[in-house]
């Protein structure tokens, strides 16, 4: 079987412990056969929802000595760029500097962004990133993954072909206990609605993880967005259901999970990351 | 089936492309099924044997700050921690200073430690690391992997014949580890000069007190290439092996050798591939071919068997 050759250049946060940033994404590109580097933006003990975390953060200049060896090199050649939660405007457009220069090395990457602004109607990185996102990042963008509170500034004549928001508080035709995902694919002229279980916990990482599925699973249906977003939800629904029930297991009946107790059952699903069973059927929409 | 929770943490190098340090140990430990927590000494774009390579490191202080950060939640419980290559005291000295804390947190905590000092007679890192190594590291070691000159440099003795490193392996095990494996020796190998010996001893406890040691010699291979980042992948796949087989060196070493043999097999037909005919492959065109050997890291296949000496 001849071996797929695809290289990832990953910006994104590390932390020593748990799966979030590139902690998230690497392990299940890299388990579905992507060759995975990674720029660490931050290094922090775990992500900041537990009650204490520490670390150090990587400057813009920094990214760029790093960038320029692996260009020295001339190893800057790149399929897909994936990047995800930042705070930092300098760096960002540092970030929004290299992948054009990659694009020029290489016209057919592809470049997948979280463009992490904030969720239900609040925005949780600095307000100066807003316009950074909509004027520099997104223009750039080829598949895009912003929940319904960042779609509403980001249009697709903006730059993506793709665009999955990956939950929303629209109404679900299965009730309050399901959540819907849209999906939309300008060339391809795909629409798809999704209904999905929602869960009661809070869970970190898993944004990250659904940017990098949904990497792997487009690039093997670049023209069936239905497929790459069944695929792409489901393994989503097999980590979370290990993680939810591992969790409870761990905190003991009637109580709530802690943050660590909630890190992603990540290397226990290799399998399910591998070849996810189809658990969910994504709508074709019909304007 | 029952999942293992078996949590190593890994201080090593990492790199933004190929496969040394945190990059060549993480990922089979994971496709093993090990959870791996990892901090990053340095950041740096590729191993220092390409032409150009840039990056940070980190301090001592900076490593005592991320360690913070896991103990300030009550996470700091380890089944295992992995390190090799360091170039600074003071960052080696906090590294041991963690691990005892480990060890206090979990007394069963298993310490594997590559000592990375140099090779063919010479020292490629600080000289001043020797003496850290020497007398605060290796002796809070469990497992370590050194190579000859390692051996003998931690050691002061010499080894010219296989009884010479059956007492330097003795000799390491009065250091503190009760396993030791010498990953290469220049000793002369009963299938030729196309073969480098390798030599394990491993103490255990008896149920009546008493010591039983068992040494196992295997003939590994030679390969016409310079790689880098074996001796990571070495040291993460010890502790893999000696995890499911930890009274029995003879099986941890043949499935260690039997999957560095395979991915070595992939990367070098892979770099030949790239090079052209009559090439010799660059750096990069060397890099591990670690995400295409999964199959291989998960179940290995068994392509070398090693010899239990009797003494």
């Amino acid at each position: 079987m001849h071996e797929m050759e695809c290289r990832v250049l990953s910006i994104q946060s590390h932390v020593v412990r748990g799966y979030v940033g590139n902690k998230s994404a690497s392990f299940p590109l890299q388990v579905l056969g992507f060759e995975v580097d990674s720029i660490n933006s931050v290094q922090f003990s775990n992500h900041t929802g537990y009650s204490h975390w520490k670390g150090q953060v990587l400057t813009a200049d920094e990214l760029h000595v790093l960038y320029e060896g692996i260009k020295l090199n001339n190893v800057h050649h790149y399929d897909y760029v994936l990047t995800g939660y930042t705070r930092d405007t300098s760096f960002l457009e540092m970030v929004v500097d290299i992948i054009q220069e990659l694009k020029r090395a290489n016209p057919n990457l592809v470049y997948v962004c979280d463009p992490v602004l904030g969720d239900h109607g609040s925005m949780y990185v600095p307000q100066n990133l807003h316009p950074v996102y909509k004027n520099k990042v997104v223009p750039v963008a080829d598949i895009i993954t912003p929940n319904q509170f960042e779609v509403m500034d980001l249009l697709h004549k903006m730059g993506p072909d793709t665009v999955v928001i990956t939950s929303s508080d629209l109404p679900s035709r299965l009730g309050d206990r399901f959540l819907v995902s849209l999906g939309s694919q300008r060339t391809s002229k795909w629409r798809v609605r999704m209904e999905i279980p929602k869960v009661d916990a809070v869970f970190v990482g898993t944004g990250d993880l659904f940017a990098a599925m949904l990497l792997a699973w487009t690039h093997h249906y670049p023209n069936d967005l239905k497929t790459a977003c069944e695929k792409t939800f489901s393994v989503m629904h097999h980590v979370i259901q290990r993680t939810i029930s591992y969790a409870h297991e761990l905190a003991g009946p009637g109580r709530r999970p802690s943050p660590p107790q909630l890190e992603l059952r990540m290397v226990q699903s290799k399998a399910d990351i591998e070849d996810p069973a189809i658990v969910m059927e994504a709508t074709v929409l019909t304007l």
